[in-house]
């Protein structure tokens, strides 16, 4: 019993993650109206520059911070013109279209990060970045404050980005869009900025995941953003794409359901189970459990 | 005949054979990437018939075809009318679920893969021929069929389940079952494809069956053009051969090149250099004394 409330917790901070990845994923899929397969591919770039700039700053976190989100904003903004180029030239939304382009995109991260960091050898955070000391041990239970970082970061990331959302003025724009891309136009919107500013938005929500996975992994590699990419991309489907509340509880059932399996069996087949499991997931419900919302 | 020059001719059709297993379902707007994973299944599952139950090589090929039809049929009853991207997600799953499997199965070799394929005829020389000859049948019979499908009802009504699902579906077109023959049949392609693969290399290992291979078949389809099955005969020796005449720093660095060679077609020529267009003008060319549209002839362009 005490290995399964650890691998909750455990499964609780990984789950974390993936909701802040999915709800970047999903913000542009309903804003910008593309499938930006390679966001997570974006956000393994981040953690390499963010490694970057401790290495050559003395392991300054302030500065590595700064830098995950300032590149994840750039990367995102600067993609922004070709994905509208595509949709322009196809005269309307073509979610097809925007995947290719993206797979695209991640297929130049994930070579570039193979050739230009490192050798292509995995890479190592540095230990005041890396949360792997334990703070509450009762038994087998163990807490790490990178744990806790990333839950209570992840809690207040997703909150405000809901307040953004549901509170303000532009998060009206961005869910006007959602709802209705041809009547928030006609109002006046301005769809091709309001996408802009989807893009920077969740261009800080992928800078600030980089920080995290950095805190809770300590390490990466080249390969780590096609596997995250697969599993946001299948989260996002199992819970509806689109559907923001959807990838929040699907999300978190992913962390909790992989940490679980890890804790009965080895590494390896426990990534394959959750595979197997999302996969299921989507062959009996290709449309998500909670409704598209495209 | 020289091993550089093997290697070129023999990849190269896979290329072209692997791409058109991609340009099928593409007819119908699903990029499925099955087929990679079932080129990792299918050519494993032959290489063990091979290596441990000494199976003869031909029909280790022939059962790489049918374990390809019959993995692809199975998931086809899913996924013959998804939308694309869950096809897309079934494919990725299939890749991380395959290689996860093989890297803990000792049978198969594990994270070393499986080495010392026999030689097809019992020498290397004969080997590459005979991998060649099948090779470049299976292009032409494969070409072929699709050739043949794509001027057939079938081909217009894929065509219009591409512009509309739900306009198709008016016009009396099943969807589900247009989707299932596609995928099932581009599963076939991709199981042969795989066990040959591994033929060519006489090894099976999982750095054959990666994520690059799928950026490579799509840059191919996307460049060469996916609305004609030619784009892919012509993109395919170009992609592939010109990276091998580039110094190796360069060469190294191929998949950047590729990915931003898609992303400059898609952005500036997202029909590909080889456009369904481009083709009806040659068909008609052929016919007319080479004119185009009502007056004008090849020369004046």
């Amino acid at each position: 019993m005490e290995v399964f409330i650890a691998q909750i917790i455990n499964g609780l901070s990984l789950g974390s993650i993936y909701v802040l990845l999915v709800t970047g994923f999903n913000l542009l899929l309903i804003v910008a109206m593309i499938i930006h397969f390679s966001y997570p591919q974006v956000v393994v770039f981040s953690m390499y520059i963010a490694w970057m700039v401790m290495k050559f700053t003395n392991n300054s976190i302030i500065l590595a911070i700064a830098a995950a989100v300032g590149s994840a904003i750039i990367l995102n903004l600067i993609s922004a013109p070709l994905f509208q180029k595509v949709m322009k030239k196809r005269e309307g939304v073509d979610i097809n279209t925007t995947m290719v382009l993206s797979l695209g995109i991640g297929m130049i991260i994930t070579d570039i990060l193979s050739h230009g960091f490192n050798e292509g050898l995995p890479i190592a955070f540095p230990e005041n970045i890396v949360g792997d000391k334990s703070v509450i041990e009762i038994g087998l239970i163990s807490v790490s404050n990178g744990q806790i970082y990333t839950l209570v970061v992840g809690i207040i990331a997703v909150s405000g980005l809901f307040w953004l959302l549901y509170r303000t003025r532009p998060g009206r724009a961005f869910r006007a869009i959602a709802e209705d891309p041809n009547g928030a136009k006609l109002v006046g919107l301005p769809l091709f900025k309001t996408a802009l500013a989807s893009y920077a938005v969740t261009g800080v929500l992928g800078g600030v995941t980089a920080i995290l996975l950095a805190v809770l992994l300590g390490t990466t590699s080249p390969g780590m953003g096609e596997q995250v990419a697969n599993k946001v991309l299948a989260v996002s489907i199992i819970a509806g794409l689109g559907n923001l509340t959807g990838g929040l509880i699907v999300g978190l059932l992913l962390g909790i359901l992989e940490a679980v399996v890890q804790g009965y069996i080895s590494g390896s087949w426990a990534n394959a189970i959750a595979f197997v499991v999302m996969l299921v997931v989507i062959l009996f419900k290709p449309k998500g459990l909670f409704g598209m919302k495209l | 005949m020289s091993l550089p020059m093997y290697y070129f001719l023999s990849i190269t059709a896979v290329y072209i054979l692997m791409s058109w297993a991609l340009y099928l379902p593409y007819r119908v707007a699903h990029l499925h990437f099955l087929t990679v994973a079932n080129m990792a299944i299918s050519g494993y599952f032959a290489g063990y018939l091979v290596m441990s139950l000494h199976v003869p090589l031909g029909i280790a090929i022939i059962t790489g075809f049918i374990t390809g039809g019959i993995v692809g049929f199975i998931i086809s009853l899913f996924m013959g009318d998804a939308p694309t991207f869950a096809v897309v997600i079934v494919g990725f799953t299939f890749i991380y679920i395959t290689r996860t499997v093989v890297e803990n199965t000792k049978a198969v070799g594990g994270t070393l893969g499986l080495f010392g394929i026999p030689s097809l005829f019992g020498s290397p020389s004969l080997h590459r021929w005979a991998i060649l000859i099948i090779l470049y049948f299976l292009v032409l019979i494969v070409g072929f069929l699709i050739y043949r499908f794509d001027h057939s009802r079938l081909g217009r009504a894929a065509s219009a389940i591409f512009v509309d699902k739900d306009l198709a579906r008016s016009f009396g077109v099943d969807v589900k079952k247009m989707g299932m023959l596609l995928q099932t049949f581009s599963s076939i392609i991709a199981g042969g494809c795989g066990v040959l693969y591994g033929f060519i290399y006489k090894s099976f290992n999982l750095d054959y069956f990666t994520f690059s291979l799928i950026g490579i078949f799509m840059t191919v389809i996307f460049v060469g053009g996916y609305t004609t099955q030619w784009g892919v005969v012509a993109a395919a020796p170009v992609l592939y051969g010109v990276p091998l005449l580039f110094p190796p720093a360069i060469a190294s660095w191929r998949i950047v090149i590729y990915g931003a060679l898609l992303i400059l077609v898609l952005v500036l020529k997202p029909k590909g250099f080889i456009t369904r267009e481009f083709v009806y003008k040659i068909e008609r060319g052929g016919k007319n004394g080479f004119r185009f549209g009502r007056n004008k002839k090849i020369n004046d362009f």
